[in-house]
């Protein structure tokens, strides 16, 4: 496992948070911590989580009934609280992902205008 | 304190799971290679501040509960502007139904629940030595003088009386309704003086004004403070002046005697309070100290101040202890009471009103309902949704009631200010705020939860399949019609308990034939100063006075009286020799008799120079002679006096009580004549002849002004306002209850014909008579409403005895009262069920038919 120098992180932009847990939670159900390092890793750790800020996230989720949090015993048999999407964070997952298209392809084409949006 | 444990559960379950997160990325790290200590310390350093981030997911808690909050209230307020007409009539009804029960809570919570406006209210209390004779429980002075001396169980003891009198104000002579203490009546009042200083228990001629008479009498001019006024024909400093707000509660015997507010505070002199005048004492209980073991403390000192100096002490019963509160507000509870469940009745009837509306459309709503729980909303998510948009409602409703009462007690209080003890205290404060807002979140909850039920109940998906068009479910009509029968159950209890204080109060003004009050004007005097002190004077004033008053144009007749109570009298048909009883011995003119409208029954007039002769009034004549005729008999005044005549019974002081026995005698005889009533027959408007009336008399003596200048009607309503208050409530709230069971009826009838156009189409089609259809709607409203009566008369029956207290010569159970709120109901009902039953007969068959 690489360490990248801190430099080539990039911050999470606000709001980015929810969707990434909606996406990492749609491959099953996940405590925190794998949550996290599911986030960096799937980024190739470009992505830096700023860990404080995912429990408040969690329980947003929760509240707006996106995902469920259930206990459950981890590997070694000790307690471990479980985040699980519902039925309902699914299709805001949908939702979220076709926003999240269409902003980043709104900001491509001012950043780069021109052809070069041609080639994704 | 369920939230704040539920969020503790919340907080401890987040800390476990940061524990966890914090120990699986040490154990990485460490898998990493990095000595466990450094890798705990890198854990933790890239996690960041853990309070922090417990913090923020706490606030998450409260903040999403409050956006969907939020969102819940912006969606039911955009529900209730897209039916104005359902919303408008929902919030007035609610209005209405809060309204009251604002305004009878804020009376309540002035009356019962507030503490007296003086320094440690609980521990203030009533000293009373009742005297079954004359009920009251007036205190010896001696007595009062005694315990103050010698008890040890109070802080401080105050004795205080009402006593007018005559002040000349650099404006005019007036009397000033005032009230004579002595001992710690300022320490126990917690009053402070806003000018000059208070008398002290040793000052004799000193006056202590209220500010209205400084205002008023004095043009609030603060340099009379210091300077001598004539009060009674003598001259007292005018020590200084109570702050506008001072106000001490007094007995309501005392204001229905002396309804106008305090002028003044004179001085009680000790020479009086040992010479044996009654008066009326108020303590301090010392810290730790009970009642029981104070009202021991002053039977042990009675005993003692009777074997010390023995005096008449009359059959009284002896010191008794009660909380100051309890003595001055106690009468009026069982009416206040009466009045909070008869606020609750109102509002319940207005629920049930909402819920029966909410129902119908909640029907209509259903398909709206399933959509929102097909997409994801959750049957709690929806019900919840539904109870905040009644909850909406009922704050609004909540809100405009509040105005109302607002207005509601300003009436009241302007109106009859003496009717409840601490009216004047009543307002809209923090309390009453409180209670308005619970009581308007309790019946938005109470009326959204039943389409809530209704709708938990039905399948949604079946909802969606139905297609557009919603069947009024047939289970949904019979609750609204339970609904509906609730409604005119409460209504016909609330009808009938103000039928009954209405037929009470009927009984109270059941006069005589030929008995006009309010031809009969009627006013005081009090002879004060030293050109009165001796009878001849007083007699002749009072001559002066009667020739003056008869004299003048438009009086038909005119008289003076002056009543007095005489104790340890004998009756002629006592069987025992030691029996004796408290007489009232009525000292009147002939006039007086003849200007109140008394008939002679039998026998003759008396003279007003005559001695020696009584009349009786019939009452009297039972009491004292029994079965045996009274005329031409002696009976003891203490002197005695030959029965010359029988005069009929008149209740011209209390009409709610038995017309007192009396035995009147001629106005010479009086013992002593200090003041009197004077009582004015007139052949015109006797209200406009008052102050006609009052410069004539002035005339006589510009110093002895008259007072209480009111028609006898004005005075008789005045002596029973607490009763008039009650009825007034009462009677408004039974009126708006038979209002809202006429809409319910209404609503329900009207909505069941409008969702059986086709049905009854059809029956016509099939050659049902339009009488035949008009006869089945209301057929199915009377069902409805009787079944509500039956509920309500029964409900009543057990109910009524709660306010016999307050009923006067009618028995709770009164059959004429319960008869007529039944046929009132009826009425109404079959007013309900007309108006659609009529719709429903020019139903066109036709065209029902085609419209499906």
């Amino acid at each position: 496992m690489s360490t990248r120098n801190p430099e080539s992180r990039v911050e999470l932009l606000q709001g980015t948070l929810d969707v990434l847990i909606l996406r990492t939670l749609l491959l099953g159900p996940a405590h925190g911590h794998a949550i996290v390092k599911a986030i960096e890793r799937n980024s190739e750790e470009v992505l830096q989580v700023e860990q404080g800020s995912l429990y408040p996230a969690l329980h947003r989720l929760i509240k707006r009934g996106w995902i469920s949090a259930e206990e459950g015993n981890s590997e070694n048999n000790r307690r471990a609280k479980y985040y699980r999407l519902t039925a309902r964070g699914r299709r805001q997952l949908h939702v979220e992902t076709a926003k999240w298209e269409k902003l980043a392809r709104a900001i491509g084409r001012i950043l780069r205008p021109g052809g070069e949006e041609a080639q994704p | 304190m369920r939230l704040s444990r539920k969020i503790g559960r919340m907080l401890d379950s987040l800390e476990d799971d940061i524990r966890d997160h914090l120990e699986r990325e040490t154990r990485d790290n460490i898998a990493r290679g990095m000595p466990p200590g450094e890798a705990r310390h890198a854990a933790l350093r890239k996690f960041g501040n853990v309070t922090r981030a417990m913090e923020d997911t706490r606030e998450v808690w409260s903040r999403v509960w409050l956006a969907q909050l939020l969102q819940d209230m912006r969606y039911g307020l955009r529900i209730l502007f897209r039916n104005p007409g359902f919303a408008a009539v929902a919030i007035l009804t609610l209005a209405f139904g809060i309204g009251m029960n604002t305004a009878v809570f804020s009376v309540v919570h002035a009356v019962l629940l507030r503490p007296l406006a003086c320094p440690h209210p609980e521990r203030l209390v009533w000293i009373g030595d009742y005297d079954p004779n004359i009920k009251t429980s007036a205190v010896d002075g001696p007595d009062f003088c005694y315990w103050r001396e010698h008890a040890q169980s109070y802080t401080g003891m105050a004795a205080y009386g009402p006593q007018q009198a005559a002040m000349v104000t650099p404006k005019d002579a007036r009397q000033v309704s005032g009230v004579a203490i002595a001992g710690d009546f300022w320490a126990l009042t917690g009053a402070r003086p806003a000018l000059g200083r208070l008398f002290g228990p040793q000052e004799r001629d000193a006056v202590v004004l209220a500010w209205d008479l400084f205002e008023q009498g004095f043009a609030a001019d603060p340099l009379v403070v210091g300077r001598s006024v004539t009060v009674d024909g003598r001259s007292v400093t005018i020590a200084g002046v109570l702050p506008k707000d001072f106000r001490f509660q007094f007995p309501m015997w005392w204001q229905s005697l002396e309804p106008r507010p305090v002028d003044a505070y004179l001085p009680l002199p000790a020479k009086d309070i040992a010479m044996g005048r009654t008066v009326n004492v108020v303590a301090s209980l010392k810290p730790g100290i009970l009642a029981a073991r104070a009202t021991a403390e002053l039977d042990v000192l009675e005993k003692r101040a009777q074997e010390a100096s023995p005096h008449y002490r009359g059959p009284a019963t002896g010191p008794r202890i009660q909380p100051l509160p309890d003595y001055l507000t106690g009468a009026a509870r069982p009416a206040l009471f009466v009045l909070l469940a008869a606020g609750a009745f109102v509002l319940l009837i207005a629920v049930l009103n909402i819920a029966s509306v909410l129902l119908a459309r909640a029907t209509v709503r259903q398909r709206e309902i399933a959509i929102r729980a097909a997409v994801g909303a959750g049957r709690a998510r929806v019900v919840r949704q539904l109870l905040m948009e009644s909850i909406v409602l009922a704050v609004i409703g909540g809100a405009a009631g509040l105005a109302l009462a607002r207005g509601a007690l300003a009436m009241l209080i302007h109106l009859s200010p003496n009717a409840v003890p601490r009216l004047w205290e009543t307002g809209i404060n923090g309390s009453v705020l409180a209670f308005t807002l619970a009581v308007s979140i309790g019946a938005g909850m109470l009326f959204g939860f039943v389409p809530a039920l209704a709708l938990w109940r039905t399948s949604l998906s079946g909802a969606l399949k139905d297609g557009a068009r919603t069947s009024p479910g047939a289970a949904g009509l019979r609750l609204r019609g339970l609904l509906v029968s609730g409604e005119l159950a409460l209504a016909t209890v609330l009808l009938i308990g103000a039928g009954l204080m209405l037929k009470s109060f009927w009984r109270m003004y059941a006069h005589p034939p030929g008995f006009a009050p309010e031809n009969i004007l009627t006013m005081k005097i009090r002879l004060t100063g030293d050109r009165y002190s001796e009878k001849p004077a007083q007699e002749a004033y009072v001559r002066e006075l009667l020739r003056r008053v008869a004299s003048a144009p438009g009086v038909d007749a005119a008289g003076v009286s002056n009543w007095f109570l005489w104790d340890g009298v004998p009756f002629p048909s006592d069987t025992s020799p030691n029996q004796s009883h408290v007489i009232r011995l009525n000292a009147a003119s002939t006039g007086y008799l003849q200007a109140l409208g008394i008939r002679l029954l039998r026998g003759r007039w008396l003279g007003d120079a005559e001695s020696g002769a009584v009349l009786l009034n019939r009452s009297m004549a039972r009491q004292a002679f029994g079965a045996v005729d009274p005329l031409g008999r002696r009976i003891s005044t203490p002197a005695p006096a030959t029965v010359v005549g029988i005069v009929a019974d008149l209740k011209y002081s209390h009409l709610d009580a038995d017309p007192p026995a009396e035995i009147y005698l001629p106005y010479q005889q009086a013992p002593f004549f200090g003041g009197a009533s004077v009582a004015v027959r007139t052949s015109g408007d006797a209200a406009a002849m008052g102050p006609a009336m009052r410069k004539l008399i002035s005339g006589i003596d510009p110093t002895q002004p008259v007072y209480n200048v009111k028609t006898l009607a004005q005075a008789l309503s005045d002596a029973i306002a607490p009763r008039r208050f009650n009825l007034f409530l009462l009677g408004t709230f039974a009126a708006v209850a038979l209002l809202l069971a006429l809409v319910g009826i209404y609503g329900v009838i009207a909505y069941s014909v409008a969702a059986r156009t086709r049905e009854i189409g059809v029956r016509m089609a099939l050659g049902a008579q339009r009488r035949a259809v008009v006869r089945m709607v209301v057929r199915e409203g009377m069902a409805m409403a009787l079944a509500g009566l039956a509920a309500g008369l029964a409900g009543a029956w057990g109910l009524t005895h709660l306010i016999a207290s307050l009923l006067y010569e009618v028995k709770a159970g009164d059959p004429p009262t319960f008869a007529a709120a039944a046929g009132a109901l009826v009425a109404t009902a079959m007013l309900a069920c007309w108006v659609p039953a009529r719709s429903a007969a020019r139903v066109d068959p036709m065209v029902a038919l085609r419209y499906e």
